[in-house]
């Protein structure tokens, strides 16, 4: 039992040159392999998780412009309909204040028109009376005036006229 | 019966008696298991780090890449900082060599070579050196020399400073030595001893060893399994007081 505390020096040196050689070999085969693999790979993710973080940004960014410009449209929109709408309501106004003058000038017309029918009736009427008048004139001058004739007469004339 | 000599020869190396030229040739039970892991392992390992078309392969290879993340983020660079990468691969091996040697005397006809001084003395000056090149590397022969001194030390102190800070630093890596086989040695001596004791009653009567038969295996089991425990704290302890020891010395005080 007293053997257990001993070292066998040989053993050690074999030990040693045996677990060195291990280290060796374990990092040319095996260890700078898979670390290399990591670290490739731990790179890798740091270089995504920094693009999505930069995409992440710049989304927000973007996303920051494109509520800005959507607010400009909104705002421009807004202010379009009310111009559009100040526009439709001056065109209306000016629409209705010239169907006005328009029907106001049509009437003007028509008044004109028939106060010229009027008065070309009315003169064609004084014509007729006047001829009428001549007329019956002349014939009280052709025939012998009395009573019954005359009379006989006037009453030719105003049946004529009546037929007329 | 013997139990001493029982015990003996269940625990001690055995020289195969291997001469060459009429030099002898360490070559023991001991060291023969040691080869044989270190075979095994740069197989396996160079196998797995190489086998991504497997579905098997893949598997080994994520778990070694987590095993080198453990070993590099929970041990080497806490302890060692930015300068431990470069000795990752000492540590990677480090661990899973102790791990390895350590469970392969719980596989039948094998022998924990770690229960062997000679083998943790070896593995501790392996260790003792990786402290002192990390010393000289990082700080120079006088920087490192100067590391025993800590800061602030008044000049008159330093004769009697220096020498304890060399003993402590030596001190430190044959603990190393001496707590891993006192462990390993430990949990052997008491599965053996509980085995002797079915024959040791047995001895006296047939039926008392017959009925310390349960009880026995029973604890047999238990400390089988706190073997197995012991087995990974104790490739973790020396893998880790390795790494703070040589951190030590890079970031000296």
């Amino acid at each position: 039992m007293e053997d257990l505390l001993k070292p066998d020096v040989g053993v050690t040196i074999l030990t040693i040159c045996n677990f060195l050689l291990l280290v060796y070999l374990l990092k040319k085969f095996a260890w700078n392999g898979i670390i290399g693999a990591l670290e490739k790979r731990e790179t890798q993710i740091a270089t995504d998780k920094q693009q999505a973080q930069q995409a992440r940004e710049e989304a927000q960014q973007l996303k920051a412009e494109l509520d800005e410009k959507l607010n400009r449209v909104a705002e421009q929109a807004a202010q379009k309909m009310a111009e559009a709408v100040k526009t439709g309501e001056a065109q209306r106004d000016q629409l209705i204040a010239a169907a006005k003058e328009e029907s106001q000038r049509m009437l003007e017309q028509a008044r004109e028109r028939i106060e010229a029918e009027k008065n070309h009736a009315l003169a064609d009427i004084r014509g007729e009376i006047v001829r009428t008048a001549i007329l019956a004139a002349k014939k009280v001058a052709q025939e012998e005036l009395n009573d019954a004739s005359a009379r006989a007469s006037v009453e030719r004339v105003l049946s004529e006229l009546k037929n007329k | 019966m013997n139990v001493a000599d029982t015990i003996a020869h269940h625990i001690l190396d055995h020289d195969w008696g291997v001469t060459l030229g009429g030099l002898r040739v360490p070559v023991t039970t001991h060291s023969v298991t040691i080869f044989a892991v270190s075979v095994l392992m740069l197989i396996v390992l160079a196998w797995a780090s190489r086998a991504h078309t497997s579905k098997a392969g893949r598997l080994l290879t994520t778990l070694l890449e987590e095993y080198v993340s453990f070993i590099r983020d929970g041990l080497v660079l806490p302890n060692m900082g930015a300068e431990g990468k470069g000795f990752l691969p000492y540590f990677c091996t480090l661990f899973l060599f102790i791990l390895s040697v350590n469970l392969a005397g719980m596989i039948p006809e094998m022998k924990t070579a770690t229960s062997n001084i000679s083998v943790t003395a070896a593995l501790a000056l392996c260790s003792g050196g990786v402290i002192l090149y990390s010393g000289l590397k990082y700080h120079g022969v006088i920087g490192f020399l100067k590391g025993f001194v800590p800061s602030g030390t008044p000049g008159w102190l330093v004769p009697l400073i220096f020498p304890l800070e060399v003993i402590s630093t030596i001190i430190k890596v044959c603990v190393l030595a001496i707590r891993l086989f006192a462990n390993m040695l430990s949990g052997h001596m008491v599965l053996i001893c509980l085995l002797l004791i079915i024959f040791i009653v047995g001895k006296m009567s047939v039926f008392a060893g017959a009925g310390a038969l349960i009880p026995a295996m029973g604890l047999e089991i238990f400390m089988t399994c706190l073997e197995l425990l012991v087995a990974f704290l104790q490739a973790y302890v020396f893998t880790l007081l390795t790494a703070i020891f040589a951190g030590s010395v890079i970031h000296t005080h």
